[in-house]
């Protein structure tokens, strides 16, 4: 099970979906959400210069156009990997499935892509299954589709 | 793990039976039971509240998303539709626009064909008028080539019938003078008598019928002119 995981959406009911069914596969203990791309990275970029970590999330998956930010989830994601240089389980979640999107974050050191959808459980349950690999930085790039 | 002394679970327990509150949320993943049934029984029963709530949960933000999804779908819609809308309002009032110039300039082309249609008419007019202008003016010349001719011919029998009349009379006092010479001679008169006689009558005959001719030729001048 994933200590805590940190969700980036503008989607506000997304958030309740995605709480929910992390809960009932019991993916996680904790989970907190966030509405825009500037607020995440702002608090890397906190945990990155106090290297104050005790409420840093273990896993952070990010909404690939999340509107109402200054740049895109793979903005997020290039900034937390390169500039803020935390180690964290970092992936992509979103209902786009654009091999070209795909690419970007993959450069930019997304580990996984899962596809949003009304049923997204079975992706979830399977991330879960895969989850250690990514950890341990063992399992490459997948698209839960 | 977390581990509760034996009093709180009993409270928690006790508050679960009176009230029907229990534990809630992933709270109850990480609390130990100690082997203690009961409250591992209170704690199995907290969690299946909490997934039965989370799974209505679930289900009804599933529903509302997928309504929101839709409504997002259809203002999509509405949004084309209206834009669409305004574009073939843009297009009728272009239409409207082509039509009304079309219909001044067609306005204008019935203007100007009321205008020639009317100078047309006057020049028909003014032609029909010239035509009877030229008409009475070819009768008139032809009037006045006819009188000019019929002129000629009485002017040119009048000069051949003085010109007759003038040779009579010339031969009749010719003819007279030898005979008065012939007889104050004293010569023989009987074949110029006979002669001067014939000619006589017959230049008095041809007189009268050159006389009468003229008198019918003025006649004749007299009611042309």
């Amino acid at each position: 099970m994933i200590d805590s995981i940190l969700l980036v959406d503008d989607e506000d009911l997304f958030h309740l979906v995605f709480e929910d069914a992390c809960s009932l596969l019991d993916i996680s203990l904790s989970l907190n959400a966030l509405n825009s791309s500037d607020e995440a990275a702002k608090l890397f970029e906190k945990w990155f210069q106090e290297g104050d970590n005790y409420d840093k999330p273990e896993c952070v998956f990010v909404d690939l156009n999340i509107i109402g930010s200054s740049f895109d989830g793979i903005e997020l994601i290039r900034k937390i990997n390169f500039e803020f240089g935390n180690h964290v389980v970092i992936g992509i979640i979103s209902s786009s499935n654009e091999a070209e999107e795909q690419a970007k974050a993959v450069q930019a050191g997304a580990q996984f892509w899962i596809i949003k959808s009304d049923d997204i459980e079975p992706r979830l349950e399977e991330f879960r299954k895969d989850y250690e690999g990514y950890k341990n930085r063992t399992l490459p790039f997948k698209v839960y589709k | 793990m977390i581990k509760i002394d034996s009093n709180t679970k009993k409270l928690l327990m006790d508050l679960y039976v009176t009230k029907r509150v229990g534990l809630e949320g992933n709270i109850t993943k990480l609390i130990d039971s100690d082997d203690d049934d009961d409250f591992k029984n209170y704690l199995k029963e907290c969690e299946i509240k909490d997934s039965d709530k989370r799974k209505k949960r679930l289900e009804i933000t599933k529903k509302i998303q997928s309504q929101n999804k839709e409504l997002s779908d259809l203002n999509d819609e509405n949004s084309r539709i209206l834009t669409e809308l305004n574009q073939t309002l843009d297009e009728v009032g272009q239409d409207k626009l082509t039509y009304e110039v079309q219909n001044r300039e067609l306005n204008e082309w019935k203007l100007e064909n009321i205008r020639l249609t009317e100078e047309l008419k006057h020049e028909m007019v003014k032609s029909e008028q010239a035509r009877l202008t030229a008409e009475t003016a070819k009768e008139n010349a032809e009037n006045d080539l006819d009188f000019i001719q019929k002129r000629n011919q009485t002017e040119l029998i009048s000069i051949i019938v003085k010109v007759a009349l003038w040779m009579i009379i010339g031969v009749g006092v010719v003819t007279t003078l030898v005979y008065i010479i012939t007889l104050t001679m004293g010569k023989d008169t009987q074949v110029i008598s006979a002669a001067w006689a014939n000619m006589f009558g017959i230049l008095l005959t041809n007189a009268f019928s050159i006389v009468g001719t003229i008198m019918g030729i003025k006649y004749a001048s007299k009611d042309n002119g």
